[in-house]
């Protein structure tokens, strides 16, 4: 009678196991993805996997080495400060509203405020100083504004480590709704980003090698065809893709996926304004 | 009279667009190709000829040997909703979320068979 007794024992610490991984902490979580990612590519580290599908193939690294620096990276940059350091009256400007000027503030976004109860991204953050000085806000879909702008600010905190912290009950509460949503299967295509990019990442869809959830979050805005292309826009891209509504630009379910991916890649550098096809 | 012809050519002109915007005709090989149809291509890599040469292989290459079994019924089940063989498939469900209509799955499992 010992061996059922040990399948009941199995049982129960499986069953008691499986929602506890569900509910895990976003460190706890983190440690699970990265584990899982080194199990599928044992050669590669944190920092390979940045390089999004250039980690699984040569080819693309090579073309990514040969647009380095990305074609209208630095116009994008440009343009960005330029929206950055405009004044908009008293002097104030965008980046009178952060330490520094904006300097090395990138890699700590998104970030949960308990004041307004909301996480806030680098682009609510740029809007919440805008709104507090009368200014039109950037629309957080629009490559030429909010993506020029991040390209600038995020450009200022190169080889920075990303460092988004989930501190408490509330931050960790949005952790877990980002990696819900990213575990959700969606749209027709009945897709869930974890399927394709946790179960598949390194296979080819088409011919580009599907990237890791590891590292995404470091090196945009990428530039596509010269123009910026943030996150949040790859995002909705992805949930077009998937033949799902894409959640509205500068929507919480995005700042609540923002999140998840940007924590899973904290302690890499920032390496913005990269080139993609 | 030559009123009514017009009125009968541009009639039949709208019933022949109407008919090719359904793509009634569309071949199971275009309907596997297509990225706005089941754009299986994306995933399964098929034998030279039968397709384009990709680097696809978020699923298995296709072709005679890795068919061999699957018979009309099976793969229609399949084609319908890969999901109640394998719930952690990231196949799409293409009869249960209408990405293919019946006679659409039936041409691509024509196709199918046909690989060499």
């Amino acid at each position: 009678m010992r061996f059922p007794d040990r399948l009941r024992f199995a049982a129960a610490a499986l069953a008691l196991a499986l929602p506890l991984a569900a509910s895990a902490g976003a460190e706890d979580v983190r440690n699970q993805v990265i584990a899982q990612q080194k199990e599928r590519h044992p050669s590669l580290a944190p920092s390979d996997l940045a390089a999004g599908s250039a980690a699984f193939d040569p080819e693309r690294q090579a073309e990514a080495e040969r647009n380095r620096p990305a074609p209208g990276a630095a116009e994008a940059i440009e343009a960005g400060k330029r929206i950055w350091t405009r004044k908009f009256g008293k002097g104030k400007s965008l980046a009178g509203c952060f330490p520094n000027g904006g300097r090395r503030i990138a890699t700590a976004y998104p970030q949960y405020d308990p004041r307004v109860k909301r996480l806030v991204t680098l682009e609510t953050a740029i809007n919440q100083c805008l709104k507090t000085h009368g200014q039109p806000l950037l629309e957080a879909a629009d490559p030429q504004t909010m993506g020029a702008v991040l390209a600038y600010v995020r450009s200022l905190a190169v080889a920075q480590k990303i460092s988004v912290r989930a501190g408490s009950a509330a931050a960790e509460q949005r952790f877990e709704e980002g990696r819900r949503l990213y575990y959700t299967r969606m749209g027709q295509q009945n897709y869930s980003c974890a399927s394709c990019h946790l179960g598949h990442s390194g296979n080819f869809f088409g011919n580009a090698a599907v990237p890791s959830p590891v590292g995404t979050a470091t090196q945009w805005p990428w530039l596509r065809e010269g123009r910026p292309v943030t996150l949040q826009m790859r995002i909705r891209e992805c949930l077009d893709r998937m033949g799902a509504a894409p959640f509205p630009a500068g929507s919480d379910e995005l700042a609540h996926l923002d999140y998840f991916l940007t924590y899973l890649s904290n302690g890499l550098a920032i390496r913005p304004n990269a080139w993609r096809p | 009279m030559r009123r009514s012809l017009r009125i009968l050519a541009a009639a039949a002109a709208l019933a022949s667009a109407a008919a090719w915007a359904q793509s009634p005709s569309a071949s199971g090989r275009d309907i596997f190709l297509r990225a706005d149809k089941g754009n299986c291509i994306a995933c399964h890599q098929v034998p030279e000829g039968a397709g384009p040469a990709v680097r696809a292989n978020m699923g298995p290459r296709l072709d005679a040997a890795r068919l061999k079994g699957w018979d009309r019924a099976r793969l229609r089940a399949l084609l319908d909703d890969p999901m109640r063989a394998n719930p952690d498939t990231v196949m799409p469900p293409y009869g249960r979320h209408r990405l293919l209509d019946a006679g659409e799955i039936e041409r691509v499992i024509d196709y199918l068979h046909a690989l060499p």
